[in-house]
């Protein structure tokens, strides 16, 4: 053995967030659902397109709001993947019986929780990089796909994390996947049917809206993204003046992630309900 | 290099001083002590809600005693993360996931602890080995048999070299001789290893032939401990069962009810052909008794089919001390 191999340093352990997500991304892409999900969204992205494009009715729109209508399915669909496979990390588990030999090692609750984390977002990029085709189709060339290129991927960016965040901490707080789904897909169609309303008006009343239903929309993180996305792809208005409209999308993902990796992801326990480990400083 | 090869394992691997538990009003758990010592198995048996499961949950540190102290190789209970590099679990109800094979499970968990990943592979092969499915190592998982999951969880247990293994009901669904070579490798786990085994299981004979020591858990609380041995001599043995052919067992009980150390001769419930013989107090100190018993039925000329003493084995022993506690 040479000097350089007595040198050379011994092999470091992975740290066990990463170990946990590699695990967990082949757990999804490998047939789990995240292949199907995907497979599904693409299909439902075709068929949205393909109306846009063929129903005569539909290709009176104005280009700009097929473009905004193209740009807000894909994102807000692709955060609603996050969602549920979010929703399915812990309490999946603990309905397979796989939690419990996880816990039992001595590994960092945080670590595993991120590692989980990371794969649940791996599928907001998968269907970024899937729509992206349809916008530049649709826009055929019109420069409002700038607009739709920029904005559409910075809002899903900021909420995947806070909708995967959203998912796993009902997982958390949920033994098995039914409440875990049912409050995920609550709190989802809480954010989204109003943020819908409020964009039908904004469209249909323009000037109309009241303060009370702006005030609405800036609470709300998914009618704000929407409001963001009509107003950036629609008006052409500048970043200076979606700042606004920025704040619930951006403090969403905060709070989630302080909720997830500060609170719920330390006290992680086999059965919800179990009392804290305490744990002495070593 | 494994741990037992460089680190000097202490004699008494598990302490458990007066742990309690209670869920809400219900006592689950009313002050267990016992004590583990390495390359020695533990039967750890009760009827169903006797607070096995919490016991083994405190004890792998996935649950918080009320009360109480527990220490694995000297480390206390305050220490969850460090205790669980000394211990192997199996647990009753373990899943595993669909689409890893063998050898790559064994590699995950092996990484978990610490290990590299080519340093995690050749520990999981010598594992796959010692559990005999080194031949399905590159196998999905999803395709094992049930022996083979057992085994393979047991595998997982030991990944860490643990100073302590839980293993929980190992043997559930499996066939007599799945049984048999599956509580083989427990045996060879405690003695090759040194480790202290914990083994929770309703097969009592099983346990009885393999497990050096025992603890006997009744509605929360520990009835007995210690050596198989002395556990089965602690209790009464004034008691016997003969099995004599249908025809003859009036004759039998009409014979036995004449020796004067004879306090009653009563059909054994739940056990068609078989009598219970109960002698009084004095016959239960005399060696003799039972070679009186048997000469006078075959003066008698009646065949004696079969013959136990009761109390003489641990079955007899946990329906005593669990009479009553059994939900």
């Amino acid at each position: 053995m040479s000097l350089a191999d007595d040198r050379s340093p011994a092999p470091r352990a992975a740290p066990v967030w990463r170990i946990v997500f590699w695990r967990e991304l082949r757990d999804h892409w490998v047939g789990g659902k995240a292949l199907v999900m995907i497979l599904i969204y693409t299909l439902l992205l075709g068929i949205y397109a393909y109306l846009f494009a063929s129903n005569s009715e539909l290709q009176l729109l104005p280009l700009k709001e097929v473009v905004l209508e193209i740009v807000k399915a894909a994102v807000f669909v692709g955060l609603f993947i996050c969602l549920i496979v979010g929703a399915d990390t812990v309490s999946g588990e603990r309905e397979r019986a796989t939690l419990e030999g996880l816990l039992l090692t001595p590994t960092s609750r945080r670590q595993i929780i991120l590692g989980k984390f990371l794969s649940a977002l791996s599928l907001w990029p998968a269907t970024l990089m899937i729509a992206i085709p349809y916008w530049v189709v649709l826009s055929k060339g019109d420069p409002v796909l700038r607009a739709a290129l920029l904005w559409g991927p910075v809002v899903g960016t900021l909420l995947a994390p806070a909708f995967a965040g959203i998912g796993m901490l009902a997982s958390i707080w949920s033994n098995s996947n039914k409440p875990s789904m049912l409050v995920s897909i609550g709190l989802y169609l809480l954010m989204i049917l109003p943020s819908e309303y409020s964009g039908l008006a904004t469209t249909t009343v323009g000037a109309q809206s009241t303060g009370l239903s702006d005030l609405f929309q800036l609470v709300n993180p998914l009618g704000a993204s929407s409001r963001l996305l009509h107003e950036s792809i629609m008006a052409d208005a500048p970043a200076s003046q979606l700042w606004l409209w920025m704040t619930s999308p951006i403090l969403l993902p905060a709070v989630v992630l302080a909720v997830l990796f500060v609170y719920a992801g330390p006290s992680l326990q086999l059965e919800v309900g179990m009392r804290r480990l305490r744990v002495r400083p070593t | 290099m494994t741990y037992s090869e460089t680190t000097p394992r202490r004699t008494e691997v598990l302490v458990a001083e007066g742990l309690q538990k209670s869920y809400g009003p219900r006592m689950a758990l009313r002050g267990l002590s016992f004590v583990l010592k390495a390359g020695r198995l533990l039967g750890f048996l009760g009827p169903n809600g006797a607070g096995k499961t919490t016991s083994i949950r405190i004890l792998t540190t996935i649950m918080e005693p009320d009360a109480g102290h527990f220490s694995v190789d000297g480390i206390s209970h305050e220490y969850p993360d460090q205790i669980r590099r000394r211990i192997g679990v199996l647990p009753e109800s373990f899943g595993l996931p669909k689409q890893m094979t063998g050898i790559e499970y064994l590699t995950y968990f092996g990484q978990l602890y610490g290990r590299t990943a080519s340093d995690a592979r050749a520990v999981g092969m010598e594992l796959l080995e010692e559990v005999g499915l080194k031949q399905r190592a590159r196998s999905l998982v999803s395709t094992y048999s049930h022996g083979m999951r057992q085994r393979i969880g047991i595998a997982r247990a030991l990944v860490n070299d643990p100073v302590v293994v839980f293993l929980d009901e190992p043997t559930i669904g499996l066939d007599p001789r799945g049984q048999q070579e599956l509580l083989g490798l427990v045996q060879q786990i405690a003695e090759e290893r040194s480790a202290g085994v914990i083994l929770c299981s309703h097969l009592l004979p099983e346990v009885e032939s393999v497990c050096d020591d025992v603890v006997i858990m009744s509605s929360g609380e520990c009835v007995a401990s210690g050596t198989v041995a002395d556990v089965i001599g602690r209790t009464e043995q004034n008691m016997m069962r003969i099995r004599v052919p249908p025809e003859s067992l009036e004759d039998a009980q009409r014979e036995l009810g004449t020796i004067a150390s004879v306090r009653q001769v009563l059909p054994a419930s739940g056990m068609p052909g078989w009598l219970r013989v109960e002698l009084d107090e004095a016959a239960a100190a005399d060696p003799f008794v039972n070679n009186r018993v048997l000469d006078t039925l075959l003066r008698a000329e009646i065949p004696v089919l079969s013959f136990e003493p009761e109390g003489g084995r641990l079955q007899d022993v946990f329906l005593q001390l669990t009479a009553g506690g059994i939900k």
